[in-house]
């Protein structure tokens, strides 16, 4: 029964894939990484240059999970209180409170979207902090559940002023920071240029079916990806090595190029973070048509789930992501499994 | 008259002595006792094969004790030739030289000889360095003693031979068998030992299991052996994998996985030709580790057939084009 399960849902899986690689092109992996977070119950953080797709992919994603879809711009003067409510005159003159992005869609709430959050303050971060880690907000003296939701965020990292760079408590909310990047080929790019369709992204967004997935059963098909999913001893050690290897990447013989690694890592990995590398490589398995994961599958999302919880010396986070990337690389081509 | 008598008679014994004089030089004198003289010989390092004109060096050490001495006179001279039965011997010296030297208690003489061959024959012959005689006078008295030198046998051979020799008249045991001749055959011995040597060396190289050969140390190399050695059992399987896969990382000199393949074909491109069976290996490493589930058919028992894939990487570490067909053959070695 429960094979049959995995097999439906793969199938509508793979489905949503399909119709966002339509209208995304050249993206193939971050669709994989996207669909894996969403199986998986993961928030994501989209990180790239600007007009490179990012929104447009989410807005695909969001249209083929189908629920409750909410949307804000971070901007330097956004207060915690605009996403929970906002205020207004109405018809009859009398000041009227709303319902802000994170209520108006209640329980179905599905995917939240917070369009370059780096713009937004820290006060804003930190409510997003607790909504993502525990779906919940207390509001009009009531406790409201998201039990659905998703948060994607995107970021570009090519401005820096008037952004707030995400505390690393807030990065490790996020299960997955994507890079999204020009694809490379020429007769994509090309495409993208001159292809009437893309220069209207509503239209093109709309040609991605809806509602494939079924939103609110997601969290409990989630659960049973994570029970079926099985992972043997060798894989626990290899993991677990993986896991020290951020920690201490000295002891592993690791060496990252103008960077003095006794210096280099404040923080490994979290333990939340380790654990969605695992419930991520398990959605990999599964998508993959496989019972148990195998050391492919954490690579498939190693960089994607840990890069962004590394904790490193002040005087390297200006180089932090082709740091994180070498180190990454490093650690997987030294730890051996079996 | 008297006068007369007297003259006659001093003429009578100055042609006695004329006449005897000679008489007196060739006589033959007692031998010297052996514990006066000591003789040591240094002769030619060949004995055969001389040809007329050819000059033979010998030396002879002479050590003689007091009271005794040498009589330099006695010494052979140059030109002197042995004669046999009135026959000469053909062999004449052509040089003499002596070094003396002198002790309280003896007197050392090296004496050094060149000969000369000045005969010829159409077959080989025996011919002979005849010990030349020397005197010895007893210092302080009229006593004279003789001593005669070791001889030495040597062959003479023909310069060359014209016409046909009649085998019958001139029947010597120094003369061989005719033989074919087989340089050629010889030559081509040499070169087929020579090839089969290399063979050898070259069979040894693959099928050895040992490192005495350059290369023979390599990571495939030693886990061929590995392998053979371990249980044959799921632990020893394990291990067995695991073995492997520390050799395809020492190889590579990072950790090569199921997705990285071609990445370590690209790097080390000697291995390009095992392929499939590098991605037979990681499949194999996948049920056994990760995924029992992962479908593979090895068709043979999968420690045998690691054994015959570590072979076949050993082959690719030595630059060799590894026989893939043998893993299809159950029981190949």
């Amino acid at each position: 029964m429960q094979d049959q399960q995995l097999a439906d849902w793969r199938a509508h899986a793979l489905k949503l894939e399909s119709e966002v690689n339509k209208v995304v092109v050249g993206q193939e992996s971050p669709v994989r990484l996207i669909t894996t977070a969403v199986f998986a119950r993961g928030h994501v953080l989209l990180e790239g240059d600007v007009g490179v797709g990012k929104t447009t992919l989410l807005r695909a994603f969001t249209r083929g999970i189908g629920g409750g879809y909410q949307r804000i711009e971070g901007t330097i003067d956004l207060m915690p209180n605009d996403l929970v409510y906002h205020t207004y005159l109405g018809e009859d003159g009398k000041p009227h409170v709303s319902p802000g992005p994170l209520l108006m869609s209640g329980q179905n709430l599905s995917i939240f979207f917070f369009n370059e959050i780096n713009r937004a303050r820290p006060q804003v971060h930190s409510l997003m902090l607790r909504v993502m880690a525990e779906r919940t907000l207390t509001a009009f003296n009531k406790e409201h559940y998201f039990p659905h939701m998703l948060v994607f965020a995107d970021r570009n990292q090519v401005e820096r002023e008037e952004t707030f760079d995400i505390p690393s408590a807030a990065r490790d909310r996020f299960m997955m920071e994507i890079p999204i990047l020009v694809p490379p080929a020429h007769d994509i790019m090309e495409s993208l240029i001159f292809d009437t369709r893309f220069h209207d992204v509503d239209q093109l967004i709309s040609n991605v079916e809806e509602d494939i997935l079924k939103f609110d059963q997601l969290n409990s098909f989630a659960k049973v990806i994570q029970d079926n999913i099985s992972a043997t001893p060798a894989l626990r050690k290899y993991a677990l090595n993986l896991w020290l290897a951020t920690k201490d990447p000295l002891a592993y013989g690791i060496k990252v190029s103008n960077v003095d690694m006794k210096r280099l890592v404040l923080s490994g990995a979290s333990p939340r973070g380790m654990g969605m590398l695992l419930r991520a490589a398990r959605v990999n398995a599964w998508l993959n048509q496989r019972d148990a994961v195998i050391p492919e599958d954490i690579h498939a999302v190693f960089h994607e789930t840990i890069a962004h919880r590394l904790v490193f010396s002040p005087v390297y986070e200006m180089r932090r992501t082709e740091i994180a990337r070498e180190m990454l690389s490093g650690i997987v081509n030294a730890v051996a499994a079996p | 008259m008297k006068a007369q008598k007297t003259l006659f008679a001093c003429l009578l014994m100055a042609m006695l002595t004329a006449t005897t004089l000679p008489a007196i030089a060739d006589v033959t004198l007692p031998n010297v006792d052996n514990k006066y003289v000591t003789v040591k010989e240094i002769n030619p390092t060949r004995d055969a094969g001389y040809v007329v004109g050819d000059k033979l060096e010998r030396t002879i050490i002479l050590t003689v004790k007091k009271p005794y001495e040498l009589i330099k006179e006695s010494l052979p001279i140059v030109g002197y030739e042995h004669r046999y039965r009135g026959q000469v011997s053909g062999v004449e010296l052509a040089n003499i030289s002596v070094e003396d030297e002198t002790f309280s208690d003896r007197s050392v003489h090296t004496i050094h000889l060149i000969y000369q061959v000045f005969k010829s024959g159409r077959v080989v012959r025996p011919a002979i360095l005849r010990g030349e005689i020397v005197k010895l006078r007893h210092n302080g008295k009229t006593e004279l003693r003789q001593l005669r030198f070791p001889s030495f046998n040597f062959r003479t051979s023909p310069l060359s031979v014209y016409g046909e020799v009649n085998l019958k008249n001139e029947m010597s045991p120094f003369i061989p068998p005719f033989t074919i001749d087989t340089k050629k055959e010889e030559q081509a011995l040499k070169i087929a030992a020579g090839v089969l040597a290399l063979s050898l060396l070259g069979l040894l190289y693959i099928l050895g299991a040992r490192t005495w050969l350059p290369r023979m140390g390599g990571a495939f190399a030693k886990a061929y052996r590995s392998v053979g050695k371990l249980p044959d059992n799921q632990q020893g399987l394990q291990q067995a994998i695991e073995v492997v896969h520390q050799a395809i990382q020492k190889v590579a000199g990072h950790s090569v996985f199921g997705n990285n393949v071609d990445q370590f074909l690209q790097e080390k491109p000697a291995y390009q030709p095992a392929k499939p069976e590098i991605e037979r290996f990681f499949n194999l490493s996948r049920q056994v580790f990760f995924d029992s589930k992962t479908p593979l058919d090895l068709g043979m028992p999968a420690k045998q057939w690691l054994r015959t894939f570590c072979r076949h990487m050993r082959d690719c570490e030595r630059g060799l084009t590894p026989d893939l067909n043998s893993v299809s053959k159950p029981g190949a070695k």
